[in-house]
């Protein structure tokens, strides 16, 4: 295979860039998108990003976009063109809401058409998308998806699909087990283990965890949907809840 | 039962009653089931080094950088393995040969591996405490015997290469070096010259040289972790 080079005709519409998983490109057509900021990695034709503050169309950043906390990382894009984003070589995919709603990690969350309503959600650092429309989302390796109830360490949490109240589980048996490991450091017993690395963000270790409840309530039908054979099969059963993990998520830095 | 690769950078361990899965503290990604997870720390005292037991062995793997905390996952049901969007490489041991890993490339492995920490001191005398010191390795290298699978961490992905027969020595740099497997002797080979001293070298001074039989890792990647 030899090199290819791009043009606006052959990148695809609304698809990764031809065997990158990285990079993604968005056909512009007069209808603008939410992306965040620092998102655009090129574009062909003419595409302007507006700060949400000062956009041309401030009655679309008010109905969709109601989050002042991240109101400064997002830009509204429009125009006509190709556009292609990226965002810390970390993998992209696009997802179709129908009717739906999902809450995203904010900083995997990298634009969406304003089709959908964005709302701040009740758990920090998490956002909530509503309606019906496109959104792009990067994650540190590919996206895992799951059924609850399940346990996820929350730095590994990209979001979840319609999935009631996650709340966080400590594990006492852990901490009981810490103080073994604080007495091993002692010499009180041959357990070793390190209390200070405990604190280091890093080495978070598993004890807090985000637990999914069980459904409670039927849920309301939606659709989550992407290219990858693995959401293809979870098409097939739209009423159940779906939590999204990746290897880890852009929060927590990358190896030193 | 064996460790599964579930993608580039995730392993799936299938837990049942009675086993245990030794793992690197905070790699847990998610679980199904009822799984605990406790605290574990490497016994670097029971085999290998006698004398270096307690809170003067762990004194000696905490300084030589060593030390990473692991912990054991128990009881039953479906726990997926994975470290900062690293790749992951999983190695099935036959029970015939000895894996050699660094601990801070080792992300799981089958609790009924023998596990040891091994001072390079007494791999290759002084010269392996000089190639401890030399390469960043660390004077200390974990090794696992028995049969099972172990899941090691590569930025980008590990490829093996065979040492052996008809290929009897394989050159690694040392920071692309993930672990070997078999019966493969490590030695450094240094070739510093006032030129390196001033940072006018070629940037490879410092070889590993692999020799004997057996598959040794590397990455395409100088990256430490």
């Amino acid at each position: 295979m030899g090199l290819e080079i791009h043009t606006p005709y052959t990148l695809p519409v609304n698809d990764n860039v031809p065997g990158n998983d990285y990079a993604f490109c968005v056909e512009l057509d007069g209808q603008p998108w939410f992306t965040s900021k620092g998102a655009m990695i090129a574009y062909y034709g003419n595409v302007r990003f507006e700060p949400l503050g000062q956009t041309s169309m401030p009655a679309i950043v008010a109905a969709r976009f109601s989050s002042p906390l991240y109101s400064n990382d997002w830009v509204l894009a429009q125009g006509q063109g190709k556009l292609i984003l990226g965002d810390r070589g970390f993998n992209i995919n696009s997802y179709d809401l129908d009717d739906g709603n999902l809450t995203i990690r904010a900083s995997n969350l990298l634009a969406f058409q304003p089709t959908l309503d964005l709302k701040q959600s009740i758990v920090p650092g998490f956002l909530t998308l509503l309606g019906t429309g496109k959104f792009l989302a990067s994650s540190n390796g590919p996206v895992m998806f799951a059924e609850p109830p399940l346990r996820i360490d929350p730095e590994a949490l990209v979001g979840w699909a319609d999935c009631p109240s996650p709340s966080h589980h400590f594990d006492a048996g852990w901490m009981q087990n810490f103080l073994g490991a604080a007495r091993g450091f002692l010499g009180a017993n041959s357990r070793g283990g390190t209390p200070v690395r405990l604190h280091r963000r890093r080495d978070r270790p598993d004890p807090v965890e985000r637990e999914g409840a069980r459904r409670r309530s039927p849920a309301p039908a939606h659709r989550v949907a992407n290219r990858h054979p693995r959401a293809e099969q979870s098409q097939g059963a739209p009423q159940h809840h779906r939590v999204a993990v990746a290897a880890v998520t852009p929060g927590a830095e990358p190896a030193e | 039962m064996p460790l599964e690769l579930v993608n580039s950078k995730v392993v799936k361990s299938t837990l049942a009653p009675g086993q245990n899965v030794l793992a690197r503290k905070g790699a847990m990604l998610y679980y199904t089931g009822d799984v605990h997870f406790i605290p574990h720390s490497m016994g670097g005292a029971a085999s290998g080094m006698p004398s270096m037991g307690g809170v003067a062995g762990m004194a000696g793997r905490m300084m030589s950088g060593e030390h990473v905390a692991m912990m054991a996952a128990e009881g039953q049901g479906e726990v997926f393995y994975g470290h900062a969007g690293l790749y992951v490489e999983v190695i099935h041991l036959d029970g015939s040969s000895m894996l050699t890993v660094e601990a801070d490339r080792l992300l799981v492995h089958d609790g009924y591996l023998q596990s040891s920490i091994v001072a390079l001191t007494s791999q290759g005398g002084v010269r392996g405490a000089v190639r401890g010191a030399m390469t960043g390795q660390g004077l200390f290298t974990t090794q696992l015997t028995g049969q099972g699978s172990v899941a090691v961490l590569s930025h980008g992905g590990a490829i093996p290469l065979q040492v052996g027969p008809q290929h009897p020595q394989v050159v690694v740099d040392p920071q692309a070096y993930v672990c070997h497997i078999g019966n493969i002797s490590v030695d450094i080979s240094a070739n510093v010259g006032w030129r390196d001293a001033v940072g006018r070298g070629s940037g490879e001074a410092i070889q590993l040289k692999m020799t004997g039989t057996g598959t040794v890792w590397v990455q395409a990647s100088e990256q430490k972790f």
